[in-house]
């Protein structure tokens, strides 16, 4: 207090505080208010920038392939061409042969869940396992209902999901479209993009796109390939237990789908992959005497997909898959858990969406750093 | 006979005119540089469309010292100065470089920090290539790369044998000092 400069300077600096503290809140107040404006009223924009962003994730997955195509010779433009023709032939395939097939099965299982008599089965199944179980642990009692109404709702989404699929091919071939104008132009777009970025960030901002696309490509290769490394063996071994212990589990391909898309989840991805196997294996072998009195083959799709497991973790994952994807699990448990706010799909994009968002924040990080401009 | 040359040739210039591929500065510019001196025009087209042009204004920093080094520039136009900063003293001017002129090849190679600043002093257009760009090609286009590569490592070559000859005539005078300096 004996130093006078203090009571001069004291009033001025919180004076400074409450006004810069108050532009702030008006910049804040300001800048939600636009984005509230712009989300209500152009929801088309909105929209489109999903179909953008979906496109652009597409274009870092197929851009290596062009560039291959390019390198050997082949000009962009046909390459893409070429590509897209492989991809086309693929997916009318799979629409034609492939999709009918997967919702017939859906809609099988989820009869079967439905069927009342399923129910009763599978209650005096239920009990007989639970009387098992209660012989080491006592007290232990699985919930029938829980169960019942958790696959019944699985598959109902799986199914509405697949169905939607097909309602919204048109979309598809949308976004299909914009991303062959990625691949084709997509460098000069971005070329012209940056090109906007003053001087001062230039430079950075070239490095921060040219790493962030480097790492996503790889992210994103990584992961497809960790998935239909799953799906295959998950399709041959499901295969080999029907064909050899005669485990009479049907839908191997959709089974094998869903395990080589959850796989993407890290730690919870498996056990989303083996669950609908013993599920549709549990209900295809109901009426069977010899199958109810041991659930041998419960045990032999478990010690499957153990397997599967083991090699994606100790072969496949080590080679394909980037090291941005390491996690803590309670980071995934909670983004899972966001995720199903959204439903199935928000549970299957929630862990990849973190994990790209991730090897963004982190480029943007080091190259502010390194520019000395943080 | 006369006569007829003064009809015909303005005739067959203006002809050899169109028939002339027009060349862009950039393109220009950049066919003096000797990284890129021995590609084919097409060759040096497709470089141009990896490449970016940058206007600057008097003053304006191109990079500073200790930005992590990620390219050349080639200047189209215009004129750049390369300063050392100094702690607590104005940066010293190293040198002044003009249109055609090039800085930062090695960059291209090594993200190391830049060792000096480079700071428009007039209005300036700059050729940018950086290594984003250089990889791009060498995806895309390899033996165009191989070539840029290439002569990149000659330019390391031959400042590494200059380096090495600075080094031999410094050794040699330290010789000779230490030398005096014994039998005094």
């Amino acid at each position: 207090m004996s130093n006078p400069d203090f009571i001069n300077i004291a009033p001025q600096s919180v004076r400074l505080f409450f006004q810069s503290f108050f532009k702030t809140l008006v910049y804040f107040i300001v800048l939600i208010l636009a984005l509230a404006g712009v989300y209500k009223a152009f929801p088309l924009v909105v929209d489109a920038l999903f179909l953008i962003i979906i496109a652009a994730i597409l274009t870092a997955v197929f851009n290596p392939l062009v560039d291959r195509l390019e390198s050997s010779g082949l000009r962009r433009l046909y390459g893409t061409l070429l590509m897209f023709g492989g991809i086309f032939g693929l997916v009318a395939l799979g629409v034609v042969k492939g999709i009918p097939t997967l919702l017939n099965e859906v809609g099988r299982i989820k009869d079967v869940i439905q069927e009342t008599s399923a129910t009763e089965s599978l209650n005096s199944m239920m009990g007989d396992i639970n009387s098992r179980i209660a012989e080491y642990i006592p007290g232990f009692q699985l919930d029938l209902d829980l169960i019942s109404s958790l696959s019944a709702q699985f598959f109902g989404q799986l199914g509405s999901l697949l169905a939607g699929a097909l309602d919204t091919l048109a979309t598809i071939i949308f976004i299909l479209i914009i991303t062959m104008f990625f691949l084709v132009d997509g460098k000069r777009m971005t070329k012209q993009l940056i090109g906007m970025v003053p001087n001062r960030y230039f430079e950075m901002s070239l490095n921060i796109t040219y790493k962030t696309k480097q790492q996503l490509t790889n992210f994103l290769r990584g992961q497809l390939l960790a998935a239909l490394g799953v799906g295959i063996q998950s399709f041959i071994g499901l295969s080999l237990l029907n064909w050899i212990f005669d485990t009479n589990i049907s839908g191997v391909l959709l089974i094998s789908t869903i395990a080589g898309m959850a796989n993407m989840i890290p730690f919870v991805g498996p056990f989303m992959g083996m669950v609908p196997a013993i599920i549709v294996s549990l209900f295809n072998n109901l009426g069977d005497p010899i199958a109810a009195s041991h659930f041998y083959y419960i045990i032999h799709i478990i010690s499957m997909f153990l397997i599967v497991q083991i090699i994606d973790n100790n072969i496949i994952s080590p080679i394909v898959v980037s090291g941005s994807m390491e996690m803590h699990p309670l980071t995934v448990i909670l983004l899972i858990l966001v995720g199903s706010q959204i439903g199935v799909l928000g549970m299957f994009l929630a862990v990849p969406a973190w994990g790209i968002s991730k090897v963004i924040i982190q480029e943007v990080y080091q190259g502010l750093k390194g520019h000395h401009l943080i | 006979m006369k006569e007829k040359a003064n009809i015909s040739y303005p005739l067959f210039e203006s002809f050899k005119d169109k028939l002339k591929p027009k060349r862009s500065q950039a393109q220009m510019a950049l066919s003096q540089v000797n990284v890129f001196s021995r590609l084919s025009w097409q060759e040096i087209k497709i470089v141009e469309n990896a490449v970016h042009i940058r206007n600057y204004a008097p003053g304006e920093p191109v990079f500073k010292q200790g930005d992590p080094g990620s390219g050349m520039y080639v200047i189209i136009e215009g004129c750049v100065g390369i300063f050392l900063d100094i702690p607590s003293q104005t940066p010293k001017q190293l040198s002044s470089l003009g249109d055609g002129d090039f800085f930062g090849e090695i960059a291209l190679l090594d993200a190391s920090p830049r060792t000096a600043a480079a700071t428009a002093i007039e209005n300036s257009t700059i050729i940018g290539f950086y290594r984003p760009d250089l990889m791009d090609i060498l995806k895309t286009k390899p033996a165009l790369g191989g070539k840029i590569l290439l002569a990149l490592s000659e330019v390391l070559a031959v400042r590494l044998r200059s380096t090495n000859g600075e080094l031999v005539k410094a050794s040699r005078k330290l010789e000779a000092f230490l030398d005096s300096e014994a039998n005094e």
